[in-house]
């Protein structure tokens, strides 16, 4: 661990998970976050921006750069004139109506808090140029987790070529391999947000690390892990059990969620335990809520903690699938660089983490 | 499921009770030629008709397969209902005759059948007899599922008086056959299953996430072909072109039987468990043939593509051990 902090930008749409996913990000030693950037998905993008200077206030980390990111998905931005024949056209999707899950986050994204507004700003550049500026000033040395649709992140594809080859590695958050999805039975809310950006994305030869929720639903905090995160003297243990009620309230309604074994918690909670304070020891078996966040954030942090498999992912962009990633192994010719796709937690690993 | 009510899965009391009726809408095909051979040698079942499709041939070829097969299994009087030649919306069918050989049946070249089809199409077949015998008659779908939305679409009671579809197609979770996304079948007709898939009729679908676990190896064949079997010559010269191909192919030294084990699901559906749940069929892009069950596990928060309709079953798991005895046993079966 004493190797120089990995850069870190995050792409969020915060959001109560990617709130849990920042703070604990702010207080990982392993990580510097040298910037936000935002987009639509829990809430609308300008929300996000406002989220996301909040959370840098509560942390006390206001030199961290905001950087606002798109309002509209890739179909719909202007970035996608395309020549043909001479003649620009200007591509609209009929189907890029934003779905916004204020139902699952609350309508001000961190659990109906209704905190005040901050005072700080986003800064001039939007998220595609700052993503692209940051990759080509260190370059390989900058790692995004995407938290939420692909657009910024496809849009820093298309503006620069280089792009692909500047970024250390992209970790995204989203897809659901091999499972239901959680928006309909296809399709992850995140790749539904913006089906064209993804597939960009998962093709463009970066390195991409997507963590789908066929993982994230294995990583549960439980109904007596946020009674005992409530108890706790963590920095942010108790604005976590603020924001978290709404949370919890959707998983009650939508999913059946039982409490999942310690092994899968782990090391959720030793990251916790560092973030939040000294005594939490995760071992409630209750109902609880999935981690989708703060697990993608921590693939990041330590890829040691995950294990994964190579392979090309697509990404359906029509149809009744639309949204729908599928994962393509079979070739063992993928192996340079690929999609990895996360498919189970090292428990082991997880263990020794958490005796640390 | 099938339990012991309706007489299917209770060898003791077969003689008791009456034989399943059954109609095997087929593209014979290797697999298919062994499951119709098998079916004829299953004295629970009575194949009441043939109906035939493209997919591993051409739906003329198909035609003059089954005939073939009707003759040699001693049935030459079943009729032979011929089917679509094309799917429903995509013009000229794919036809895997790189893994049948260019007759179908392994390169065999065999002399033409003296029987012929009736004038009746396959839907129309389909129709007269499963309202001749309202939730009697069981079907067991070997290949691109054409005639039977044709047979939806025409009659509209058709779904409910159908005692039970077996469907061979699609893959649950898995990957396909002819891309990552879509198994054979479904691709050779995606429209169609969707339409079947939703129809509201009483639907097993065995993917080949299931069948791909039971394979014939090559000392199965070579047991095969010094057995007592009836067809157990015919079989094994027929199966050879097959097995190179899955050599090339998957790297397996012995055959998938994709639609034996079908034929088992219906028989034996004891042998297998599955999941209900509703199943639709991507059309577009580039998925196009992808089959995606909704296993259930969310409360939606709004409509999908999947609420509303009636679920099937799906075949989930398999015991691979005594599906694979059952089906020696009947291909070996003097």
């Amino acid at each position: 661990m004493a190797a120089e902090p990995k850069k870190i930008i995050i792409d969020t749409d915060p959001g109560i998970d990617d709130a849990m996913a920042i703070l604990v990000a702010l207080q990982s030693p392993e990580v510097e976050v040298i910037g936000l950037t935002t987009i639509y998905g829990n809430v609308y993008t300008t929300l996000a921006t406002r989220n996301a200077l909040h959370l840098l206030e509560i942390a006390g980390r206001t030199d961290i750069p905001v950087a606002e990111g798109s309002h509209v998905t890739i179909t719909c931005s202007p970035a996608i004139l395309t020549i043909y024949n001479n003649v620009f056209y200007l591509i609209m999707d009929k189907g890029s109506k934003l779905r916004i899950a204020d139902f699952v986050h609350g309508t001000d994204g961190l659990g109906n808090q209704n905190f005040p507004a901050p005072n700080g700003k986003p800064i001039e550049q939007n998220a595609a140029e700052f993503l692209v500026e940051q990759a080509s000033l260190y370059p390989g040395k900058v790692t995004v987790v995407a938290l939420g649709p692909l657009t910024n992140i496809a849009l820093a594809i298309q503006s620069d070529p280089a792009f692909v080859k500047n970024i250390g590695q992209i970790v995204v958050l989203g897809g659901a391999f091999s499972v239901n999805g959680n928006v309909n039975p296809a399709a992850e809310a995140n790749i539904f947000g913006d089906p064209d950006a993804a597939d960009i994305v998962f093709t463009s030869g970066a390195d991409v690390l997507a963590v789908g929720i066929n993982v994230t639903h294995q990583v549960v905090l439980t109904d007596s892990d946020l009674d005992e995160l409530a108890k706790c003297n963590g920095k942010f243990a108790k604005y976590l059990d603020k924001i978290l009620g709404v949370y919890f309230g959707y998983h009650h309604d939508a999913y059946s969620i039982k409490g999942l074994s310690l092994a899968k918690l782990a090391f959720l909670v030793y990251y916790l335990v560092h973030a939040c304070c000294s005594d939490f020891t995760g071992t409630g078996t209750h109902i609880g809520v999935f981690l989708h966040d703060p697990t993608a954030l921590l693939a990041a942090v330590d890829p040691s903690l995950i294990t994964y498999t190579e392979g090309v992912v697509r990404v359906q962009t029509i149809g009744i699938t639309r949204g729908l990633t599928l994962f393509y192994n079979k070739q063992k010719r993928f192996v340079q660089q690929g999609v990895q796709v996360l498919k189970s937690l090292v428990a082991q690993k997880m263990g020794q983490l958490v005796q640390e | 499921m099938s339990n012991c009510d309706d007489g299917l899965v209770c060898p003791n009391n077969c003689s008791a009770k009456q034989r399943e009726k059954i109609i095997i809408d087929t593209d014979p095909g290797i697999d298919d030629s062994m499951t119709i051979l098998m079916a004829f040698q299953t004295p629970e079942v009575e194949i009441i008709g043939l109906t035939t499709i493209f997919g591993n041939v051409t739906t003329k070829d198909a035609t003059r397969n089954a005939l073939l097969l009707c003759e040699a299994a001693g049935y030459p009087y079943v009729p032979v209902a011929e089917g679509s030649p094309e799917p429903l919306k995509r013009g000229e069918p794919r036809v895997a005759d790189f893994v049948h050989g260019s007759d179908g049946l392994g390169n065999l070249f065999l002399p033409s059948p003296n029987s012929k089809k009736i004038d009746k199409s396959a839907s129309e077949f389909l129709v007269e007899k499963v309202s001749e015998y309202p939730g009697e008659v069981s079907i067991l779908a070997l290949g691109p599922l054409t005639n039977l939305a044709l047979a939806v679409k025409r009659d509209s009671t058709f779904a409910s008086k159908v005692k039970r579809v077996v469907v061979l197609g699609g893959s649950f979770f898995a990957l396909g056959n002819v891309n990552p996304a879509a198994e054979a079948n479904i691709y050779g007709d995606p429209e169609a299953a969707d339409v079947v898939f939703t129809s509201g009729a009483n639907i097993d679908i065995v993917g080949i996430n299931i069948t791909t676990q039971v394979k014939l190896k090559d000392d199965d064949l070579e047991e095969l072909k010094q057995s007592e079997g009836k067809h157990a010559k015919f079989l094994y010269d027929m199966c050879k072109f097959y097995r190179d191909w899955h050599v090339k192919s998957d790297g397996v030294y012995g055959i998938f039987l994709h639609d034996p084990v079908s034929f088992v699901a219906l028989v034996r559906p004891e042998l297998f468990t599955f999941k209900k749940g509703v199943v639709r069929v991507e059309t577009q892009g580039i998925c196009v043939g992808h089959t995606l069950m909704d296993q259930g596990l969310k409360k939606w928060n709004t409509s999908n593509p999947w609420t509303d309709y009636s679920p099937v079953s799906v075949t989930w798991t398999v015991d691979v051990d005594k599906v694979l005895n059952y089906i020696k046993k009947t291909l070996m079966k003097p």
